[in-house]
């Protein structure tokens, strides 16, 4: 049965700022939703509340009807959310199998099908000639397939995905596109992506988010996105019609 | 497929095997060959190792200072001494004894597993709260509690005989006893760490945050290795006082700490090869420059004497090594035999460029 990652009415303070403001989104498995906006918009901050690194001043984040506001991280993480982190976060003492290993077998994944799942996701992102090195010594672009491959060796639903573009160039990007809607498709995961990359964006996502200032400000698919003048005003500029 | 898992299984559990093979031929030679002093030297050696490896377990593969083990290595140090030592012994090394410890009489081994038993049941009620700090409260709490540790084993009169010498120990602990437990431990240690609840927490220790976005519970794998350190420390501490027969709690304390610590660091923290690494070349190392303060000393080659030659020398080197390896001389990886295909395949791939966030 296809499962809906639902946040409901999210806000979130730091201190007096608002950094969240009543963000409603919802995530089928199945489909991508890229969630875009300028820097400081919000985007980081609500991975961080669903993944539950943080805690949501108000409002709710389920899958299906189970409530996970309040649970921490690593509960979370069991109920099939996996993300990867916009500035790199491996294991870096690690090697690049063990990385993916520890990510199942955190999620309770037995020992031995751990590194079957592992490798599994390490082939994925192409990635299974590197096992045994540790992750601290892959160069930048493997450094981003190795986040992927760990978050999906979690046997993920949803996957939030925190600007998994950043820094590669134009072929890794291509390739990063090919291989997101391979995963899509064969796992059947929703997937929630922030990404500064509007070409990537375009191509890729099914529907957008738009924020801006904690605030949502349009939402729909690539095409409707890129003619709601809200967003054009505040986000894609002049840059966003040329696309 | 089947015999590369076979070579796959053969290559992890090699570590094991490369460690231990010299580590019972040291033995084996210091048995047959050497004189009283060198077997005392070899003897501490490997009862030292079981400290070391004890503190590697968790702070190793945690990466969180731990100041306390020194603490439970002197749990295991009095209890054990209380198990195996004779009622009449204890009369006279503890007058003020509690009735029930009087009577208790063990063989060596029962005793050495009572002392690691009691240190583990305290570490298991007091650490927890501990294991939610990181980095530096981390390591201030738990030197916190060192300080505690030792507190207690200087007035509990009537269990250590206060901070005056308890003596009468029998000195059962043998270069044997001493090479076999250090294997023992290293086994478990190696094994510890290659673990589902080892791997979890070396990577609690290389990322917090996704460790825990990992489903990793952090401060319980963090326990467990504590509780689990803090059994292997006293279990060496039992052989410590086996092998030397009378101390004070002052034997577990900052003296002590900083030679272990050393030992750990100077190896490197992340291994087991590591702290068996470092456990020798400290151990060498120090009884070298020993041997060297008294003979100056004794041949008046300085017009002074020299005081504290080694400790100094020993804490300088401490401090190079930090400063130019931080990771120790092993730098964390472990000995291993390697199958010649698996060997290190080179990255093609261009490193592309570096963002800085």
């Amino acid at each position: 049965m296809a499962e809906q990652l639902s946040i409901e009415h999210i806000c979130k303070s730091f201190s007096g700022l608002q950094a969240l403001d009543d963000v409603t989104i919802k995530l089928h498995q199945g489909e991508i939703l890229g969630l875009i906006g300028p820097n400081g918009s919000g985007k980081t901050t609500l991975i961080n509340i669903i993944s539950g690194l943080l805690a949501a001043t108000s409002g709710k984040v389920k899958v299906g009807n189970v409530e996970i506001t309040k649970l921490k991280a690593y509960e979370v993480a069991t109920h099939r959310i996996s993300r990867t982190f916009q500035t790199i976060r491996l294991f870096r003492n690690l090697t690049v199998m063990e990385n993916a290993e520890v990510a199942a077998v955190g999620v309770g994944i037995s020992r031995k099908n751990a590194r079957q799942k592992a490798m599994t996701a390490l082939s994925e992102m192409k990635l299974e000639s590197y096992a045994d090195l540790l992750a601290g010594t892959l160069p930048y672009g493997l450094e981003r397939r190795l986040e992927i491959a760990r978050a999906l060796a979690m046997d993920p639903v949803f996957l939030l995905l925190d600007e998994p573009g950043a820094g590669l160039n134009e072929e890794e990007c291509n390739d990063l596109l090919v291989v997101l809607d391979h995963i899509r498709k064969k796992y059947d995961l929703g997937i929630l992506i922030v990404e500064h990359d509007m070409r990537l964006i375009m191509r890729l996502c099914d529907r957008l988010h738009v924020l801006q200032s904690g605030k949502t400000i349009g939402e729909g698919t690539p095409e409707e996105i890129q003619e709601n003048p809200a967003v054009i005003d505040a986000y894609l500029g002049e840059s966003g019609k040329e696309n | 497929m089947k015999k590369a898992n076979l070579t796959h299984w053969f290559s992890s559990y090699s570590t094991i095997i490369i460690l231990t093979v010299p580590m019972l031929i040291m033995a084996g030679l210091t048995d047959l060959f050497a004189g009283s002093l060198l077997i005392r030297i070899v003897t501490a050696l490997f009862v030292s190792m079981v400290v070391v490896l004890g503190m590697q377990v968790f702070m190793g593969n945690s990466g969180i200072l731990a100041w306390a083990h020194v603490g439970f290595m002197g749990i295991g140090a009095y209890i054990s001494s209380i198990c195996s030592m004779t009622p009449t012994t204890k009369e006279i090394a503890i007058p003020q004894i509690y009735p029930f410890l009087l009577n208790l009489h063990f063989s060596f081994i029962p005793s050495l597993l009572v002392g690691a038993l009691v240190a583990v049941v305290i570490a298991a009620i007091i650490s927890y709260p501990l294991m939610r700090l990181s980095d530096t409260t981390a390591a201030i709490s738990s030197f916190a509690l060192l300080i505690i540790i030792n507190t207690v084993l200087i007035h509990w009169d009537k269990v250590t005989n206060g901070p005056r010498t308890l003596f009468g120990i029998e000195e059962l602990t043998t270069v044997w006893t001493a090479v076999f437990s250090a294997i023992l431990i290293l086994i478990f240690a190696y094994l510890f760490k290659e673990s589902s609840l080892g791997l979890k927490l070396r990577a609690s220790r290389d990322d917090y945050h996704a460790a825990q976005a990992m489903g990793i519970n952090i401060t319980q794998v963090r326990y467990y290795s504590f509780v689990i350190g803090a059994g292997i420390a006293s279990f060496g501490g039992g052989l410590f006082a086996h092998y030397i027969t009378s101390f004070t709690p002052s034997a577990f304390y900052m003296a002590e700490t900083f030679n272990i610590l050393t030992m750990l660091v100077v190896g490197g923290t992340m291994g087991v090869s590591g702290a068996v690494i470092g456990t020798i070349v400290v151990t060498f190392a120090r009884e070298g420059l020993r041997a060297v303060e008294n003979f100056i000393n004794l041949n008046h080659v300085l017009p002074f004497d020299v005081v504290g030659l080694t400790e100094v020398l020993l804490a300088t080197a401490l401090i190079l090594i930090l400063i130019f390896r931080p990771e120790g001389i092993l730098g964390g990886r472990e000995f291993r035999w390697m199958p010649k295909k698996s060997a290190k395949k080179k990255i093609e791939e261009p490193a592309s460029v570096q963002v800085n966030e």
